[in-house]
């Protein structure tokens, strides 16, 4: 543990449109309580999130990226998301060139029912940030 | 009245210089049109006060068009990005070093502290010896552009550019007119043959690529899907003078990124290895990844020394 005190971490989450950003609003429907560090960006798939999108967030103020989306095999456009996964490998590379801890990055698969697991999924993620400090990179 | 011409070079290996004098033909008929006041490679100009010490003797005379080639490495080049600034009407910065870094911009990578021990103590052949300071100008943190200093109007891009690029841009302020480079990439001009399909090994550039003699170029499969790594798809394009064939392709080289970003704000290493990825190709194979994608762009924090880990 370190003493990050009162550090808020900003943290920027991509959410698809059919099962994660339905979860969370399935648990702002169940007045679900959890943290408000995250910053949801809507996008219709997690196939279209670009690397550059991710490395810009963390060198340019973010302290975490989040993205979620539905679980394999659920995908709206079949395999989206097999291809965040793929890339996923790539952002870990590139995160490790521009000097940024990889735990500043996490891919998740919550579905439209998961309202409960989307809760955790952005507990989890705000605590391990929190954990972790502000990002070094200015 | 001939256009007055100043040209200055900063952290710079003179190739771009060269480049002007490799113009040939086309430089005698413009040449009367031209008048260098100044330029310390041919014209044997010398001045203190480079440092900024002695203030006033440092005399860059008045020009229409300033060239500038080299990045800005310590304080001399920064005073005299300033001073061309203020004498010319239309800066333009040439080559890979002035408007991207250049390779002097690899060493980004390290902080200056670490350059002097390695140069000075560290590296087995040196005897370890002080650094000199006496009247040298004192480095800068980064490699820094010219446009990161100055405003720059015109960029004339590539390691080194081409003269037919010098003649266009010359040609264009006779005219009043500032060269505008279309955004393309090298492949866009790459008359190589694509099969799109998929590689899995990326080769070292030393090994011969599959180019057969008899061939003509356009049957020859491109270079990046024979497994080199070819910057093409990242770099813009304008190295290829009239028949457009991008310079390294034409020598059987995969291209290495001399002329910099397709566009602005660009991230030649992200797109590349979003790119390599999604062809199949796993870009850990790449020794040293960060030089190897930002061998000429180093500069415009790019490259910076990588934040220690807590
Ligand atoms: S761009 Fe290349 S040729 Fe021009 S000064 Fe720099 S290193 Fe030399
Ligand atoms: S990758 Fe290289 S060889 Fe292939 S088309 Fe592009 S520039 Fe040509
Ligand atoms: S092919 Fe690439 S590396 Fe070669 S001259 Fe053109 S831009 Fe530069
Ligand atoms: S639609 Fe949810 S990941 Fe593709």
């Amino acid at each position: 543990m370190s003493d990050n005190g009162d550090f808020e971490p900003k943290i920027v989450q991509f959410c698809c449109n059919w099962c994660s950003y339905t979860g969370a609003d399935l648990a702002g429907s169940c007045r679900l309580q959890y943290p408000t560090n995250t910053r949801v960006v809507r996008v219709m798939c997690t196939g279209m999130i670009h690397p550059n999108m991710v490395i810009d967030a963390l060198t340019k103020g973010a302290d975490g990226v989040l993205i979620c989306g539905c679980h394999i095999g659920d995908c709206h456009y079949i395999d989206g998301n097999e291809r965040m996964k793929s890339r996923a490998a790539t952002i870990e590379m590139l995160l490790e060139d521009f000097g940024i801890e990889p735990e500043r990055f996490r891919l998740e698969w919550v579905s439209a029912s998961e309202a409960q697991r989307f809760v955790e999924v952005v507990n989890n993620f705000v605590k391990d940030i929190k954990e972790l400090g502000p990002n070094p990179f200015a | 009245m001939p256009v007055k011409i100043a040209e200055e070079w900063l952290t710079t290996c003179g190739g771009c210089e060269i480049t002007l004098l490799d113009v040939g033909e086309p430089l005698l008929e413009i040449l009367p049109e031209l008048e260098f006041v100044h330029m310390p490679v041919l014209m044997d100009h010398k001045y203190s006060g480079q440092a900024g010490e002695n203030p006033g003797t440092l005399v860059i005379p008045e020009a229409d068009i300033g060239f500038i080639s080299g990045g800005i490495r310590h304080e001399e080049n920064r005073h005299v990005a300033e001073e061309m600034r203020k004498k010319v009407n239309t800066l333009v910065a040439v080559g890979a070093c002035a408007n991207f870094g250049g390779i002097p911009a690899l060493a980004n990578m390290y902080t200056v502290e670490d350059i002097i021990k390695m140069a000075y103590d560290e590296t087995e052949t040196t005897d370890a010896h002080p650094v000199p300071d006496d009247d040298l100008p004192k480095l800068e943190e980064r490699v820094s552009a010219v446009s990161e200093v100055v405003k720059v109007d015109v960029a004339l891009p590539g390691c080194p550019t081409t003269p037919e690029l010098y003649v266009q841009a010359i040609t264009a302020l006779l005219k009043g007119e500032a060269l505008v480079l279309p955004e393309r990439s090298v492949c866009d001009d790459c008359p190589m043959k694509r099969e799109k399909k998929a590689v899995t090994e990326i080769k070292r550039p030393l090994e011969k690529p599959d180019w057969p003699a008899d061939k003509p170029i356009e049957e020859v499969r491109c270079l990046m899907e024979q497994g080199y790594l070819c910057l093409g798809p990242v770099t813009h394009s304008a190295c290829g003078g009239e028949e457009k064939i991008p310079r390294c392709i034409k020598a059987h080289m995969p291209c290495r990124g001399c002329f910099g970003l397709i566009r602005e704000g660009a991230n030649p290493q992200i797109d590349m290895m979003t790119a390599l990825s999604s062809i199949g190709l796993n870009p850990r194979q790449i020794e040293d990844r960060r030089a190897m994608f930002n061998r000429f762009v180093g500069a415009q924090g790019r490259l910076r020394p990588l934040p220690q880990r807590r």
